[in-house]
Order: C-alpha cells, then sequence, then structure tokens
C-alpha cells in the first residue's frame, strides 16, 4: 500500500466572505483498522492561522511541533504574529529541506491576515510546493472525491454559517466514498473576531 | 460436464500500463482488483439460520459501491455470504446455482445444505491457486434443519453452529467466544448477527455501508437492511 495512504487522511480548506474555514476528517488508522477517532489533524499556528496536515501520521505529528518551534522563535525576533503568506514560504521551506527524504505530509494552510484580516488558503505538496487559490484547497487520500464535492457545491463569498454547511456537507460526503478517512469531522470556522471549532457527525464506518 | 479451470484462470489485468509521459501513474482504483474487503457471519438456530453481511466493495482505498450484497442465493432455501475477490466469489456463487439447479430438476427436491456446501468447496479447492475467495454457505433443510458452513481461502470446509469471515471478522473473534449461547431463538440470532456487523464496521476500513440480515426458515428467506441509524450503537469516546 502506498505510503500516503497508510493512516488515511482528508483535509480541505475554504473562502468564504471575510472569513476561512478549515475541515478535516478525525480518524486515526493503521491501513484497514481504526484505533483512534479523535485524531487532530488540525493545529494552530497563531490567533487566526491553521495548518492541517493530511498524510503518514507520525509526519503529521513532527511537522507540526517543527514548525510551531520555528513559528515560536520567528514571533519571538520579529515581535509580531506571522502572516499567512509568509508562513506558507515557512512550511515550503522546511520540506524542501527534505527534498530527498521528505516528510509523507501534504499540508493545507488558512488563515486571516492579522492585519487586514483578509482570507488565505494555500496547500503545499509533499516537497514544499506552495499552491495559492481563491476558493478551496483539498489534500489527503480522497482528494479526487473531495474535489468533486467542492467544484460541485462551492459558492463565493458566503458567510460563515452557509460556510460551514458547505464545508460540512463536502467533507462528510467525500470521505463516504473512502475507506480509510472519516469516522467524524471537526470544522474551524476562523473569522475576525472568533474561531469556532465544530465536531461533525459522520457515519462510522 | 463444464471445465472449471478454464472459466476461473485469468484475472482482468487493465491493458493499458502504469507510466504514460506526462502522466502522474493510474490511481489505485483503476488498477486495483475488486475485493468485497467485508465482514460477513452466520448462525444456527432451531428451525434455521440467520446470516448478515455488510455492504461495502472497495477498489483500493475507493469504495467501489456502498450498497453491495453480499447474501448470495443459490437455492431457495440455501444463501451463500461472500468474502474476498468480488468477481471470484460471483463466479463460484453463480457456477454453484447453475448445478443445484441441475440437481433440483434431476431428483425432483431441494438440495441440501451440506450438498451446496460441497460444490462450493470443489471449486474453491480445485482452483485453489487461482482463486481469493473465502465463503460462508448457510440454509435450510428438511433432512439436518438449519445448517452454516465455513468455506476459508484454502478450499478446506466444516459445519459451525456460528461461523464468522472477511477482513472485518478478526474484531469479532472476542465477542462471538463471550456472547454464543447453543439454543438461541431466531429474534436473538438476529440481534447477535447484526450486532457483530456493526461492532466490525467500526473499526475495519474495508467493511461498511448498511448491515444486510437474511433469516431462512422451512418458511423460505426473510431479508432485512439496517440503515443509518438502526445499526446497533456502541460505545465510542465523544
Amino acid at each position: 500500500m502506498s505510503i500516503m495512504s497508510y493512516n488515511g487522511a482528508a483535509i480541505m480548506a475554504m473562502k468564504g466572505k471575510e472569513c476561512v474555514a478549515i475541515a478535516a476528517d478525525r480518524r486515526f488508522g493503521i491501513q484497514a483498522q481504526t484505533i483512534n477517532t479523535q485524531f487532530e489533524k488540525i493545529f494552530e499556528m497563531g490567533p487566526r492561522l491553521y495548518v492541517g496536515l493530511p498524510g503518514l501520521a507520525t509526519d503529521v505529528q513532527t511537522v507540526s511541533q517543527r514548525l510551531k518551534f520555528r513559528l515560536n522563535l520567528y514571533e519571538l525576533k520579529e515581535n509580531r504574529h506571522i502572516k499567512p503568506k509568509t508562513f506558507l514560504s515557512m512550511v515550503s521551506n522546511l520540506l524542501y529541506s527534505r527534498r530527498f527524504g521528505p516528510y509523507f505530509v501534504e499540508p493545507v494552510i488558512a488563515g486571516l491576515d492579522p492585519k487586514t484580516s483578509e482570507p488565505f488558503i494555500a496547500s503545499l505538496d509533499l516537497i514544499g510546493c506552495p499552491m495559492i487559490t481563491e476558493d478551496f484547497v483539498v489534500s489527503g487520500t480522497c482528494s479526487e472525491q473531495m474535489y468533486g464535492m467542492c467544484e460541485t457545491l462551492y459558492k463565493p463569498d458566503q458567510e460563515p454559517d452557509d460556510l460551514f454547511e458547505t464545508i460540512s456537507q463536502c467533507l462528510l460526503n467525500a470521505v463516504d466514498r473512502d475507506a480509510v478517512s472519516g469516522w467524524g469531522g471537526v470544522v474551524y470556522i476562523i473569522e475576525k473576531d472568533k474561531v469556532t471549532k465544530r465536531i461533525l457527525k459522520g457515519r462510522m464506518d | 460436464m463444464i471445465n472449471m479451470a478454464s472459466i476461473m484462470t485469468s484475472k482482468y489485468l487493465p491493458a493499458v500500463s502504469a507510466e504514460t509521459t506526462g502522466c502522474v501513474g493510474r490511481p489505485d482504483w483503476l488498477t486495483s482488483e475488486l475485493s468485497t474487503g467485508t465482514t460477513i457471519a452466520a448462525i444456527e438456530f432451531d428451525g434455521g439460520v440467520v446470516i448478515g453481511a455488510d455492504s461495502r466493495t472497495t477498489s483500493g482505498a475507493y469504495i467501489a459501491n456502498r450498497v453491495t450484497d453480499k447474501l448470495t442465493k443459490v437455492t431457495d432455501y440455501i444463501y451463500c455470504c461472500r468474502s474476498g475477490s468480488a468477481a471470484d466469489t460471483q463466479a463460484v456463487a453463480d457456477i454453484v446455482n447453475y448445478h443445484l439447479n441441475f440437481y433440483k430438476m434431476e431428483r425432483g427436491e431441494e438440495p441440501l445444505v451440506k450438498t451446496a456446501a460441497s460444490t462450493f468447496r470443489n471449486l474453491c479447492y480445485n482452483n485453489r491457486d487461482s482463486l481469493s475467495a473465502g465463503i460462508l454457505v448457510a440454509g435450510w433443510d428438511k433432512r439436518n434443519g438449519g445448517q452454516v458452513y465455513t468455506i476459508p481461502l484454502g478450499g478446506m470446509w466444516t459445519r459451525m453452529p456460528v461461523a464468522i469471515g472477511g477482513s472485518g471478522s478478526t474484531y469479532l473473534y472476542g465477542y462471538v467466544d463471550a456472547n454464543y449461547k447453543p439454543g438461541m431463538g431466531k429474534d436473538e440470532c438476529l440481534k447477535f448477527i447484526a450486532n457483530a456487523i456493526s461492532l466490525a464496521i467500526n473499526r475495519d476500513g474495508s467493511s461498511g455501508g448498511v448491515i444486510r440480515l437474511a433469516c431462512i426458515t422451512k418458511d423460505g428467506v426473510e431479508r432485512h437492511v439496517l440503515t443509518g441509524d438502526q445499526l446497533p450503537k456502541f460505545y465510542e469516546d465523544s
């Protein structure tokens, strides 16, 4: 089996009107066996900046820890919160530094600019190629299914509550066609003044 | 007499090679053989049998069919539960169905469950190198009542009061050992099988969808489907 589908994951991020949403499944499994249904794959990197890490579970945890370390040093030196676009470059640099023995994660970034509150989403491949989009980004073992759902359901400039509905349906229906992701979902809605984390009840199969 | 071996020799492989210039390589679900990943179970009771299965068919990690029917009729009173390669088990079940129809026409009476199981076994054993099929044969006949026969991978067969199979069955050995008692009635058996399939679905990535149940007695076959909220629930932290 491919190393990227050894643990299985599904993560997506979407842009809305002055907000962004990032969602992930909650399964931690080893090939076909499910071990845990509360595995965190989305990590907070700033008050309005989140990164989602699908892929090999050990690298999900290592990359998030190493990234947090670099971020902490950045904030101490610069004495301010990092901009999402700069964070994207930081992730890219971390991943490319392992070009010939990579971390098996393909991150998704979602956040708001700390000064202007401009929404930002981006994704990278496992060796750090960055991609910034204006609508949605997906990553994981069921990326084809997620692309299909997002292309169909996405509309630009949705209010936070509508964006929540849209991203939830995209995630739940995509993972229902993947044997190694799902078992519940979590959605973060990131707005200028607050971040709301909601757990999705989905099929546990 | 049809030559069984020649029918089931070659597995279908896509004609195109995996590498094409400029392409990323074909996704898993285009190149993997269809597997009924699966959880299947069957139990005898006085008067008949209860059988159950999940409904997921996978091609690699892609779920090709989420409402599959893995409980296949071979005669009016005998069903089989299929696990392993979807193609192999469908082909074998079709051939057994043909044989048993012939048998019924020649003798004018319903075939015994043992006969059906034996036919399955002969196909699975003689073609063991080419097949990937784990089958449970269960039904009712007037000589011995409800019977369950298990025919795992190599083609051995044995009668058991309760049998489980498929990739999800590994999660059920403890449950069955702890909860099976002889002398259960029809409704208890239905609950037992539904609980078992539900537990396996929760843990096994290759099993999922709905729970299909069937109860076979002297009066024929009664089929049930448990969907969504009807699936038995167990402890999950959150």
